[in-house]
């Protein structure tokens, strides 16, 4: 590869070279996903299309637009307005602290006329990208300094703590922990890392004394026995448990679920969705499922690593952290491996705010995937 | 344009790391590339094991693991007919409790349209439900909402009639007992849901469970005959002597069957709410009481049994018999001696008490132990009272327990016992399961024969010539005994409270049948000259009894002044005469 190539590859592409460019393999892969997630909806819905089947399919078409859209757009302007992004999401979260619309007991919304958003997870997307950012305008020598910690940690650690506040566990965890991916692809020094695992650890006695509410603290002695409150707390992961061990190897077949379809399990279309999936479909159903995840993360992930600027590398792989999280809490806590926080099964839980996060996280791994052979400089003014 | 596609190799990051930092030394620039791939692998590795341990957790619990039992199998679910309990019939056959069909209301709320129109829809059918409750549920957003329990299939019909959406019916079963209060404190009751919660319905809960609503029905002892008319003349006992309480038990002598069991007040077992707590405590099986000179008939059994004294025995009732504090005096005394007959035809507490003393504490612990009033009853009850025994048994307790002070037991016990002294001494704990026909019960041998034999012409006198005079019924040859006990108290025993009661066994050359009837606090009127006491109250009250379920029974009426029937119920009782003051016996 010559460095004439690789200059040439800093020329602008057409819209329709870019078109030609979309990884279309990624998108059917995300639609199959989201298509296990409409018959779970339709089944979870006693065999109805409405009302959740019908409005997880207009949401996912219009976030596929909305994914192409940004696949699309130059990854530059997505490295200049990094910061502006982050300010915005910083600004909406601190609008939910103080006019926020309480909803299940918590504070996560804001309402803006239109329709309602949840700051928190447009924070997802706008934490990866500020951190990306930093991080490819930081030659490696800088990354291991510390003083060059204080900023990132900042960044990060604002809208955990507004996260916290509101308060939604799930996501400050998924933040906290796709931040840390980053930094640690960024070469951040491991010794660091290992400080501030102790330095969680130190706090957590402090953290279960003054932070966390009493139903998180049920969640967790309720994940360390379930059994301890079969009725109340630790209802969800015995019904789960029970559900998932009943659909055995091949399933009860679509649509026959009785965990799920007797109501067993609450709110079985949102966080317990794998449940009905376990039930109907059976193990061969969930590693089905578990495959179509693994495959996208691969993707998602080779992307991250064939990007030839930082920027699109720590973006890229910052998104796809995200989605693996969202995989492994969910399906550790449905499964009982962790405590049940708040966290959807991505594509196929119901809900339109993930939905929207999510492929727009998307649209940006294929707007890299696009931008692959991009040369980026240090600094982005000094770009196109 | 040149296409370079995955898979991605080192070389490209070391060109594009390179590229852009010219002034990076040589070795820092390795050392990144280095980190850059270690750091890249190490990601990839993570989200590799994650997927494997997912992949081994799911395996673990859908296929290795032992499918555990589910919730939904714990209670009834909608679409499976599963709850359901077996009939229970009495003796004949006769059905005391069934299940009744129903279709129960439920709606899913999130279904409903308009949950306002629903409700006031609604509530046009079933007036008896709050329009406003029913909006509320309707408009809860639930998946599932009661709205009313076990309809009338009329009901149905209408509801089904409004043709709202969302509402929902389930079978369910519910409980029925048709012959309401009658057997209410020995079939007990079910909840909502027919978890046996009381009475047969709770000790046989799981096997009726097992048997199902199409089951084998469970067949109890009880005849409802022999039944009502326990219970017809305890309530009339109990209304007529205002008493606060009454309670009775009729059992087959020879096998231990419970023919009938009432305790009142009772209750309906179709709204086991409705009545007052108390209402359901049954008095028969949980309550203890000290039951008095009834206690007197084992005394002599076991006097006469040990060899402690002869039916031609006498003893001194001449004084009241003074220990420490206390004072053993006779109610009805003769300040004579008395034969070992005249004791219990007069129910003399001192001769009773110096019989005890005969046989020696030991002596009469044994016997009341295998009289099986030392410890709890084995009836198939939950609701089975434990005795209360004398913390001390000296010779206060020997001489008290003798007359029925100082030893409480249940009055279903006592005429188990009681039955043992007049069946040829054997002692059949009592059942309220009927025994196959022929099947001969196994019983423990606790007095001799000839001793039940001698007890049966003493019960009789009692009736004849004694304090049971008013429980005789024509024809039927009845023996038995009194027993009036004033109730303890704070402070002592209270005078005007009485536990009065009476236990019989007809027909006495050979009985087939014991009762034991008690009235609990009941007060004299003017036929009784004020009397409250056991002759006074629970003896006519036996003889009533007795009467009619005799025919029900098939007990043939006799002629009571046969030279045959005299002959065996003869008595050597004269034979004090000469020794005290002159009280002719009558």
């Amino acid at each position: 590869m010559s460095l004439g190539g690789q200059m040439s590859r800093q020329v602008d592409l057409t819209l329709l070279q870019k078109l030609a460019q979309i990884n279309w393999l990624l998108i059917l892969l995300i639609s199959l996903i989201a298509g296990v997630g409409f018959a779970m909806l339709y089944s979870a819905a006693n065999g109805q299309i409405h009302p959740w089947a019908s409005r997880q399919m207009i949401r996912f078409a219009v976030g596929l637009g909305l994914m192409l859209l940004i696949a699309l757009i130059d990854i530059r302007a997505w490295l200049r307005h990094a910061y502006l992004i982050y300010a915005a999401a910083l600004l909406l979260l601190m609008a939910v602290e103080v006019m926020g619309v309480v909803g299940m007991g918590a504070r996560r919304w804001v309402d803006l006329g239109l329709f309602q958003l949840q700051p928190s997870e447009v924070m997802k997307i706008a934490l990866v990208l500020a951190l990306s950012r930093f991080y490819h305008g930081l030659p490696l020598e800088e990354v291991g300094r510390i003083r060059w910690l204080v900023v990132p940690i900042v960044l990060i650690l604002i809208p955990v703590a507004l996260v916290m506040r509101q308060p939604d566990l799930g996501t400050a965890i998924l933040l906290l922990a796709t931040a840390t991916a980053i930094m640690l692809l960024a070469g951040v020094r491991l010794w660091k890392f290992a400080v501030a695992l102790g330095a969680v650890l130190l706090a957590i006695p402090l953290a279960w004394r003054f932070m966390l509410h009493g139903y998180q603290k049920e969640r967790v002695l309720t994940y360390l026995n379930p059994e301890r409150d079969p009725l109340g707390a630790g209802y969800h992961i015995m019904q789960s448990k029970i559900a998932l061990g009943s659909g055995g190897l091949f399933g009860k077949g679509f649509m026959q679920g009785t965990q799920s379809h007797l109501a067993f399990l609450p709110e079985r279309q949102t966080d317990f969705i794998f449940t009905m999936l376990a039930e109907e479909f059976g193990l061969i159903g969930c590693l089905g499922l578990l495959s179509l995840y693994m495959l996208v993360i691969a993707y998602g992930y080779a992307i991250a690593v064939r990007s030839r600027s930082q920027f699109g590398r720590l973006l890229a792989a910052g998104v796809i952290s995200t989605f693996f999280l969202y995989v492994f809490i969910n399906m550790a806590m449905v499964m009982g491996l962790i405590p049940v926080v708040g966290v959807p099964l991505p594509l196929v839980s119901y809900g339109g705010t993930s939905m929207m996060s999510l492929l727009i996280g998307f649209g940006l791994i294929l707007s890299v995937y696009v931008h692959r052979d991009l040369i980026i400089s240090r600094r982005p003014s000094y770009a196109g | 344009m040149i296409q370079t596609d995955l898979p991605v190799k080192a070389r490209d990051i070391e060109a594009e790391i390179g590229s852009d930092s010219g002034i990076l030394l040589v070795g820092s620039k390795a050392q990144a590339i280095r980190i850059g791939r270690i750091r890249l692998l190490t990601v990839a590795l993570v989200f590799a094991i994650s997927f494997v341990v997912l992949a081994g957790r799911l395996i673990e619990l859908t296929v290795i693991r032992e499918p555990s039992p589910s919730l939904a199998f714990m209670s009834a679910s909608p679409t499976k007919y599963t709850a359901g309990r077996a009939d229970i019939v009495d003796r004949n056959g006769i059905l005391l409790a069934t299940n009744l069909l129903t279709a129960s209301l439920y709606a899913d709320a999130r279904v409903v349209p308009d949950a306002p129109e629903a409700a006031r829809r609604l509530v046009t059918v079933l007036p008896e439900l709050s329009p406003s409750a029913v909006q509320e549920r309707l408009a809860s957003g639930r998946s599932f909402v009661w709205l009313k329990r076990n309809l009338t299939p009329s009901q149905q019909a209408a509801v089904n009639g409004l043709g709202i959406p969302g509402l929902y019916f389930r079978d369910e079963q519910r409980r029925l007992y048709p012959q309401g209060a009658l057997d209410s404190h020995v079939l007990g009751f079910t909840d909502v849901d027919g978890n046996g919660i009381a009475g047969v319905e709770k000790y046989f809960d799981q096997e009726m469970r097992d048997r199902g609503p199409q089951g084998r029905a469970l067949q109890l002892s009880l005849d409802v005959r022999v039944q009502h008319a326990l219970r017809d003349e305890l309530m009339a006992a109990m209304v007529r002597f205002r008493a606060v309480g009454a309670a009775g038990v009729v059992l087959n002598a020879d096998t231990g069957e419970v023919l009938a069991l009432a305790s009142l007040p009772d209750f309906d077992p179709n709204h086991p709410t409705a009545a007052p707590a108390l209402a359901r405590f049954n008095r028969a099986t949980k309550g203890v009481y000290e039951l008095g000179s009834v206690f007197k008939v084992l005394t002599v059994a076991m006097a006469l049994d040990s060899g402690a004294t002869k039916l031609r025995g006498g003893y001194n009732a001449t004084e009241p018999i003074r220990v420490a504090r206390f004072t053993i005096r006779d109610s009805h005394a003769k300040k004579r001696w008395l034969s070992v007959p005249e004791i219990l035809i007069y129910s003399s507490n001192i001769g009773a008490a110096k019989m005890a003393l005969d046989v020696g504490r030991d002596g009469q612990h044994k016997y009341l132990e295998r009289f099986g009033l030392l410890s709890q009853a084995s009836l198939e009850l939950p609701e089975v009272g434990m005795p209360i025994v004398p913390a001390r048994w000296g010779e206060i307790s020997t001489m008290t327990v003798a007359y029925g002070h100082g030893l409480a037991v249940s009055p279903v016990q006592f005429a188990t016992a009681f039955a043992a002294t007049v069946n040829g001494g054997v002692l059949l704990p009592a059942t309220l399961i009927k025994r196959k026909p022929g099947a001969r019960a196994l019983g423990v041998q606790v007095i001799r024969a000839q001793t039940s034999n001698q007890l049966r012409r003493l019960l009789r006198a009692v009736v004849e010539k004694g304090t049971g005079r008013k429980a005789e019924a024509p024809g039927y040859l009845v023996g038995g005994k009194t027993g009036t006990a004033e109730k303890a108290g704070v402070g002592g025993y209270l005078r005007n409270a009485l536990i009065s009661s009476f236990v019989a066994a007809f027909p006495m050359t050979a009985p087939k049948y014991v009762l034991y009837l008690l009235l609990d606090e009941p007060q004299g009127d003017e036929e009784t000259h004020g009397y409250a006491t056991a002759g006074w109250t629970a003896a006519p009250l036996t003889g009533r009894v007795v009467s009619r379920i005799a025919p029900i029974l098939g007990v043939r009426p006799v002629d009571d002044g046969g030279a045959l029937i005299q002959r065996a119920m003869a008595l050597p009782l004269a034979s004090m005469q000469g020794r005290g003051q002159d009280v002719a016996v009558n």
